[in-house]
């Protein structure tokens, strides 16, 4: 928690942070982030899971790195939030929970690129994904919504009112 | 600013004030619902923009339906987070800019589905000029709508009309 909060200050995210509007405007980032992860990744798990199956997703999958930079945004606007009021973090169930579906989120991805993006780039039009493939769209899409819901609330779990569940 | 006091009053809203579950539970529908509002949009207009140009256009128009989902869920949640303070959006101009951004990017919607949407020869390659200008108006008018819906939260003049603080 030292570490964080020396790294914000040395850094000058503690400084930007405290302005007026520099809260605001990551936190504006912040949503304009998730949204290009959601309507990119988001809309390529839902057709594997079958919707718009006239789209080839080899040709959906193109809009992905659209989705990556949206996530790299996030984890940037992410660690400026994080390291300028770290306390408001580290104990907040809320924000716990939002890492550990963003791990899951992580070893999803790995599995998906490892084992069945192949078959999947190579399922023609009109035809469903293999099983596995909609697994891992089921888990990808329930953790990034669950991301989403945990950001949230970390405004409803406020330390030192709520402290961490599990420890 | 009177009818803003009696509608604080009201049951209804004392309880989704009052109830953190509702409240937040509320909170969440609309954070999510705006998520996939915005996300389909994203997929449309980069599409139109020319990446992923192996994408049939028209057949973009198959995740219209998550769009028409998440736009009742953003409506109705957005009208619960009304009725809970009614005096801190009605009261702020901001709140006004966001409603007549999502109207306006709504508006262009409209106009690229009545338009190259529905016509199937342009499901390769570029779109026309026109409709990738209206693209581009789309992703800053949902941007600028993000930003005041965000700042909804840092401009407000009160929280309540009954007890001005």
């Amino acid at each position: 928690m030292e570490a964080l909060l020396d790294f914000s200050q040395k850094s000058g995210i503690y400084a930007f942070m405290h302005t007026t509007w520099g809260w605001p405007v990551a936190e504006t980032l912040h949503f304009m982030g998730l949204s290009l992860l959601i309507g990119t990744v988001g809309l390529f798990d839902l057709r594997m899971l079958g919707l718009a199956s006239g789209i080839p997703m080899s040709a959906l999958h193109k809009l992905v790195p659209w989705g990556v930079a949206g996530y790299a945004l996030n984890v940037m606007t992410g660690v400026m939030f994080v390291s300028s009021a770290p306390d408001q973090y580290l104990f907040n169930p809320a924000f716990q929970t939002k890492l550990a579906l963003m791990a899951i989120a992580g070893i999803n991805v790995l599995f998906f690129y490892r084992f069945v993006f192949g078959p999947v780039k190579r399922t023609g039009v009109g035809a469903r994904a293999p099983r596995a493939a909609q697994v891992a769209a089921v888990i990808s899409l329930s953790c990034w919504i669950g991301v989403l819901v945990c950001g949230r609330l970390i405004t409803y779990y406020r330390p030192p009112y709520h402290w961490c569940f599990w420890c | 600013m009177d009818y803003l006091v009696w509608l604080e009053e009201t049951p209804f809203s004392i309880w989704m004030r009052e109830s953190g579950p509702a409240f937040f539970s509320t909170l969440v529908l609309h954070a999510v619902g705006m998520g996939f509002v915005v996300g389909v949009h994203v997929t449309m207009n980069l599409r139109l923009l020319g990446v992923a140009p192996r994408v049939p256009l028209s057949m973009t128009r198959r995740f219209f339906p998550v769009l028409w989902v998440n736009l009742v869920v953003v409506s109705l949640s957005g009208a619960l987070l009304l009725v809970a303070y009614p005096a801190k959006a009605l009261t702020n101009p901001v709140f006004y800019l966001k409603l007549a951004t999502v109207l306006a990017a709504l508006f262009v919607t409209r106009s690229l589905w009545t338009g190259v949407l529905r016509d199937p020869s342009h499901d390769a390659g570029r779109a026309p000029r026109k409709a990738r200008v209206l693209a581009v108006l789309s992703l800053l008018l949902w941007a600028g709508a993000i930003t005041s819906g965000r700042l909804l939260a840092y401009t407000h003049n009160m929280l309540m009309a009954s007890h001005q603080f």
